[in-house]
C-alpha cells in the first residue's frame, strides 16, 4: 500500500499532493544524508506529502537495489543515507522532465487564461 | 507508537527484509504515530513485502530450487489432492467395474468426492502461482505445470472412459 497524508495548510491554500516515493526520497538525500524520519519531515516540509514509514522503506529498498542511495554507517539503531552519483544523475533527469512537463503545462493554462 | 507494536509490526515482513532493514524500520515505526492511515500503510506494506518481494541489492533472496518449492504447502497439497481423486476413482474402477459405473443413476460418494477434491485445489493453485511466480519464475512454472499434469492425468479416466 502506498499511503501518503496531505499536511494541512491554512486557508485552504494547499500546494498540491505530489506522490512518486522514490523521487521524494531523492531528492530529500540530495540535501544530504537522512534517516527515515528525517526524510519523512523532510519531504512533508518541502512538498506537503507526508510518506508512511511502509511507503518510506519500500522506496529505499528498492533505491538503494538500483544503488542510487546507499546506507552509512548506523548512529545508534537509526540509519542514515545518502544518495550516490547515480542517484543525483537520475534524480537530475527526473527533475529536469518534470520541468519540462511543468512548464508547458502552466504554458497552456496561460494561454487558456488569456483567451 | 509503543515498541511492541512496532516489534510485531515488523514482524509482518519477511525474515530476509527485516534482517536488512528491521531494527531501523522498529526506531522509524516508534517515532510514527499509530493512527489507523499508518498502521494500515504498514500492514499492507509488509504483506506487499512477502508477495512481491525486494530482490537483490541488499536483500538477497534465498536460491529457490524446484525441490524447494516443491516442499510449500501451496504446491503439494494440490497434487496430493489429484492422486487420491484418481486413486480413489481408479480404487472404486476395479472394485465395482466401468459397466457398474455407467449403470449407476446417481453418480455416488466417490465421484462427489472427486468434484470436491479437484475444484478445491484451484484456490490452492492460484495462491501459489501468486505467490511464486513472481520470486521465482522458472521454477514456480515448473511446479505450476506438474500441478496441471495431475489434474489432467485425475481428469483422463473420466473422460476416456465416459464416466
Amino acid at each position: 500500500m502506498r499511503s501518503t497524508q496531505d499536511v494541512v495548510y491554512g486557508g485552504g491554500a494547499e500546494p498540491g499532493h505530489y506522490s512518486d516515493p522514490p523521487l521524494l526520497v531523492l531528492a530529500s538525500l540530495a540535501a544530504g544524508p537522512k534517516h527515515g524520519h528525517a526524510m519523512i519531515e523532510d519531504i512533508a516540509a518541502m512538498c506537503g506529502t507526508r510518506l508512511g514509514p511502509g511507503t518510506l522503506y519500500g522506496a529505499i529498498a528498492r533505491l538503494e537495489q538500483q544503488g542510487w542511495i546507499e546506507p552509512l554507517p548506523a548512529e545508534e539503531r537509526r540509519r542514515p543515507y545518502r544518495i550516490t552519483t547515480n542517484g543525483l544523475r537520475v534524480l537530475r533527469a527526473k527533475l529536469t522532465t518534470l520541468q519540462q512537463f511543468a512548464q508547458a503545462g502552466l504554458g497552456r493554462l496561460g494561454d487558456q487564461e488569456a483567451q | 507508537m509503543s515498541p511492541v507494536l512496532a516489534r510485531l509490526l515488523t514482524r509482518l515482513y519477511p525474515r530476509r527484509w527485516r534482517e536488512r532493514y528491521g531494527d531501523e524500520y522498529e526506531v522509524l515505526l516508534e517515532t510514527s504515530p499509530s493512527d489507523p492511515l499508518t498502521l494500515a500503510n504498514v500492514i499492507c506494506s509488509g504483506i506487499g513485502e512477502r508477495i512481491f518481494p525486494t530482490k537483490g541489492g541488499a536483500v538477497e533472496q534465498a536460491s529457490r530450487t524446484f525441490r524447494s518449492l516443491l516442499g510449500q504447502p501451496s504446491a503439494f497439497v494440490p497434487l496430493a489432492m489429484s492422486v487420491t481423486a484418481l486413486a480413489m476413482l481408479l480404487c472404486d474402477l476395479a472394485i465395482y467395474g466401468v459397466a457398474h459405473e455407467l449403470a449407476q443413476t446417481d453418480e455416488g460418494t466417490v465421484a462427489h468426492l472427486w468434484q470436491i477434491l479437484m475444484a478445491g485445489q484451484l484456490p490452492i493453485v492460484a495462491f501459489f502461482a501468486i505467490k511464486w511466480l513472481p520470486r521465482a519464475p522458472k521454477q514456480a512454472i515448473a511446479v505450476v505445470a506438474l500441478q496441471v499434469a495431475a489434474v489432467l492425468a485425475s481428469m483422463a479416466p473420466v473422460y476416456f472412459l465416459g464416466l
